[in-house]
């Protein structure tokens, strides 16, 4: 089982190292990454500054397995890894990490969307949106 | 033994994220229906996981001893 979830934001540090860690890996053309970061939304006169994210993690674990099964599957790629943060995460920083590596350009477009949704519609995790006055929200995606 | 996993707005209604209860057999209806009684969880959205697959909670299951329950507001992952 991948590790996939990462306590607190996903760093720039990790993201570079993730990088790098793939150019031994010669069958490479293409790399798509998507990131995903902590907007301000506001809430009445309230701006969110921070998400707490939960999950069930072992339902979690099994969906993000199936998903990428499905994905290889689906697309022509060599590798793909997904990371998500856990507990807290400020504004402005990272929240989710998907990195997708094909031969080819084209199909790293289509994974990298498929695969964010995949993640944002089926993987059992809970953001909880922390506000200014430190009253709280939980976050509904849209 | 039946496990039931609470989480996000359900988990503070219920002011914990799991618990056990010691019920042999049971439907998923009267369970659902005992959760309500207790946190008033019918006021929330949510799917239920049973042995961490979501079912439809119209297919009149019966849960047995062991089981593990989940009750999942909806997603908000990314």
């Amino acid at each position: 089982m991948k590790k996939v979830f990462l306590e607190g934001a996903i760093s720039s540090a990790f993201i570079a190292d993730s990088i790098a860690k793939h150019q031994s890996k010669h069958s490479i053309g293409a790399h798509n990454i998507f990131l995903g970061q902590v907007r301000a939304d506001e809430v009445g006169d309230q701006k969110v500054v921070a998400i707490e994210y939960t999950t069930y993690e072992e339902m979690a674990n099994e969906k993000l397995h199936e998903i990428r099964e499905a994905a290889f599957e689906k697309f022509d790629l060599t590798c793909l890894h997904i990371y998500h943060s856990l507990g807290t995460v400020k504004v402005g920083e990272i929240c989710i990490f998907v990195f997708v590596s094909s031969p080819r350009r084209k199909q790293v477009y289509e994974a990298t969307e498929w695969l964010v949704n995949k993640v944002k519609e089926e993987v059992p995790i809970f953001g909880k949106e922390i506000l200014d006055n430190e009253e709280h929200q939980w976050k509904v995606n849209s | 033994m039946i496990t039931i996993n609470y989480f996000g707005n359900i988990a503070e209604a219920a002011q914990s994220d799991s618990e056990t209860l010691d019920l042999k057999s049971v439907s998923l209806e009267d369970l659902l229906s005992l959760l309500d009684t207790k946190y008033g969880i019918s006021k929330f959205q949510f799917q239920v996981a049973v042995n961490r697959k979501i079912i439809s909670t119209k297919q009149g299951l019966s849960l047995s001893d062991r089981d593990e329950i989940a009750l999942l507001p909806p997603f908000s992952g990314g």
